[in-house]
């Protein structure tokens, strides 16, 4: 191996190793520094982002054939379609040419996308449909004898209408990179009749100056929920007081013993849950009490009740589901160290009554909208953070051990109730709020991180 | 022409003044007489981007980035940053709302409906940063015995990428 390769591979394993984990010794670091550092921030988008499983999109955004959106993965841009023959297809949004942008747009329905720059075209499927004036004798053979379509994804999969792509071949299958958090989208998908799940018309983005990492283990957090968003939580008291005692929202059986919780999955994933006796909101399936039955007789009692608890997702490393007083689904994108860029979308399972469409929406607005109630705390938040994390001499963060008391890693009574096997777990009282979750999380972003080092040697 | 008995207000000097009090009123933090604007039953929406080029138009089946059909949902956005409980309040930014082109005309008996454009220089002390969100209002406006409410304000911003976060005193 030539000195830059193994310098490279040396860097790698050091910024690996800024996460301490010891689980023996029962103690997790995060230097503060894989927030703030240019270098690790570079690694992380080429050795991780563009190197494993993200989610680009739902297949309900690209409905009818040459149906397109488009998104990002790490830095590249994606261009997401609908071929005319109806296949899915995830392509590198760049000119084979030159390498312009091919479609600037958001979204849309067209049968060919022409490159402005000197009119290269290309078909929903991606293929090369014309290089301008090849036939004028101009171009050699070596040229003639290439391809010039549009370049795929490494990999393209899909589970239950949510899509994922890779730019790295190595990775494994889509069914086995998601595991068990496949219960959790069907916990979703699940409360349509027909399966399918929809994004409500008007996603919003917005940026913080912050690391991803900050959304990544905020998404996991039930701890920061009563200070962070104090000012939220007296608004729905004030609302439920004036509304008479939180009438048609969701409440557990008498015998269930409340607490939060969480699992931890293999690939960086985790999850977290709730059972509440009441809640302080009301629930889009809740609200109506025959379509609440139709779905626990499709369903069962079971699943039904876990539809109705709170569940926080997170699929490592660029996606969270939250399902709550709405559900939404939203993504990061880093665009540098301390600046991220947020995808936020309104999911909804098709078929859901008109009333129940406009309590989502109302509930989502408030809560999930950097113009609402809640994010935007948590926004500023991470913002503090962030300057905060510039002071390096004041070592590393003490976030990572709440819940380390006991952790759980033999069965679990809640895992048993999805038939999940999660690797680790947590209960505890209502105001448990552990932080090993985000441990998943940072073995994987180590993991991935050593793997790269390692494909140097 | 002879006027007819409803139309003798001027609509564009009622709307004018309605709505640069309104900004005056938000700039210096002035909410209860903000607020005291609108009537009870007021819509304030403020619709999200489909796609370039069009906005959401419904918000019973769309979601928009800020959507109240009474009164009270400003209201507890101002007992929000009044509680100091919420962190995007402490500090608050410092905004300055520049507001032109205002078109008003008389729509009905006791009606005025205004179109106008805004850019509200937000200034974050915490950061020392600043930005300006720009866009267009329509107001419509009810007479209220002596006094001219809001009744419904339309506020679509032209750079919806929110950074950090929105709320009413900076659009």
């Amino acid at each position: 191996m030539n000195a830059p390769l193994r310098n490279e591979a040396a860097q790698l394993l050091a910024i690996s190793r800024l996460v301490d984990d010891r689980p023996n010794e029962r103690i997790f670091q995060v230097d503060r520094s894989i927030f703030t550092d240019p270098k690790v921030f570079d690694a992380e988008l080429r050795y991780i982002f563009e190197a494993t499983w993200n989610f680009i999109g739902l297949e309900a955004q690209i409905a009818s054939p040459n149906d397109f959106v488009t998104t990002h993965i790490g830095r590249h841009s994606i261009l997401l379609m609908r071929s005319a023959q109806g296949k899915v297809g995830a392509f590198l949004n760049t000119c084979r040419h030159r390498g312009t942008v091919v479609c600037p747009f958001k979204q849309g329905r067209q049968k060919f996308h022409v490159c402005r720059y000197h009119g290269w075209a290309y078909d929903s499927g991606g293929r090369n449909v014309s290089v301008t004036e090849e036939a004028s004798g101009q171009y050699p053979n070596s040229f003639s004898d290439e391809n010039h379509d549009l370049v795929p994804v490494a990999r393209l999969g899909s589970y239950r209408g949510f899509l994922f792509a890779s730019l790295s071949a190595d990775v494994p299958t889509i069914e086995e990179f998601l595991g068990d958090t496949r219960a959790f989208l069907d916990l979703i998908a699940d409360q349509s009749d027909s399966g399918a799940l929809e994004f409500v018309p008007g996603a919003s983005t917005y940026t913080f100056d912050g690391n991803w990492k900050l959304q990544f283990e905020n998404g996991l957090d039930y701890y920061h929920f009563a200070s962070t968003h104090s000012s939220y939580v007296d608004i729905l008291k004030k609302r439920n007081a004036a509304a008479g005692s939180g009438a048609g929202h969701p409440t557990e059986a008498d015998d269930e013993k409340e607490g939060q919780g969480s699992f931890s999955f293999d690939h960086g994933h985790a999850v977290n849950w709730s059972i509440k006796r009441a809640q302080l909101y009301g629930r889009p399936l809740g609200m109506d009490p025959a379509r609440l039955d139709a779905v626990r007789q499709r369903v069962g009692t079971m699943r039904a009740k876990w539809m109705l608890r709170q569940r926080n997702l997170t699929i490592f490393p660029n996606l969270q589901v939250i399902d709550i007083s709405s559900a939404q689904l939203r993504t990061w994108r880093p665009l540098a160290p301390d600046k991220t860029e947020m995808v936020s979308h309104c999911l909804a399972p098709v078929g859901e009554s008109a009333a129940a469409r406009t309590l989502r929406i109302r509930n989502y607005e408030d809560f999930f909208n950097a113009s609402g109630l809640a994010t935007s705390d948590d926004n500023v938040m991470y913002e503090l953070c962030q300057t905060g994390y510039e002071a390096t001499t004041a070592g590393p963060t003490q976030g990572y051990l709440r819940g380390a008391a006991q952790p759980g890693t033999g069965p679990s009574v809640h895992a048993g109730e999805l038939g999940v096997h999660p690797p680790e777990w947590s209960f505890g009282a209502p105001g448990f709020g552990g932080e090993t979750n985000f441990h998943p999380g940072y073995r994987e972003w180590r993991r991935l991180l050593q793997r790269a080092a390692g494909k140097f040697e | 022409m002879a006027k007819s008995a409803m139309s003798d207000i001027d609509a564009n000097a009622v709307a004018a003044a309605t709505i640069f009090r309104e900004a005056r009123l938000l700039d210096r933090g002035e909410w209860a007489d903000w607020v005291a604007m609108y009537r009870e039953d007021a819509v304030y929406w403020v619709p999200a981007w489909l796609d370039e080029y069009e906005t959401t138009s419904d918000p019973a089946t769309q979601v928009s980035l800020i959507y109240h059909d009474a009164r009270r949902g400003l209201e507890e956005r101002i007992e929000r940053i009044e509680s100091r409980k919420s962190i995007t309040a402490l500090p608050l930014p410092r905004t300055v709302h520049q507001i032109s082109n205002v078109e008003a005309s008389e729509t009905g008996p006791g009606q005025i409906s205004c179109d106008s454009v805004f850019a509200v220089h937000v200034y974050d002390p915490r950061i020392a940063r600043g930005h300006v969100h720009h866009g267009r209002y329509r107001h419509l406006l009810t007479r209220d015995g002596e006094e001219w409410k809001i009744a419904r304000k339309v506020i679509t911003i032209a750079n919806d990428r929110v950074p950090t976060l929105l709320d009413f005193y900076s659009i």
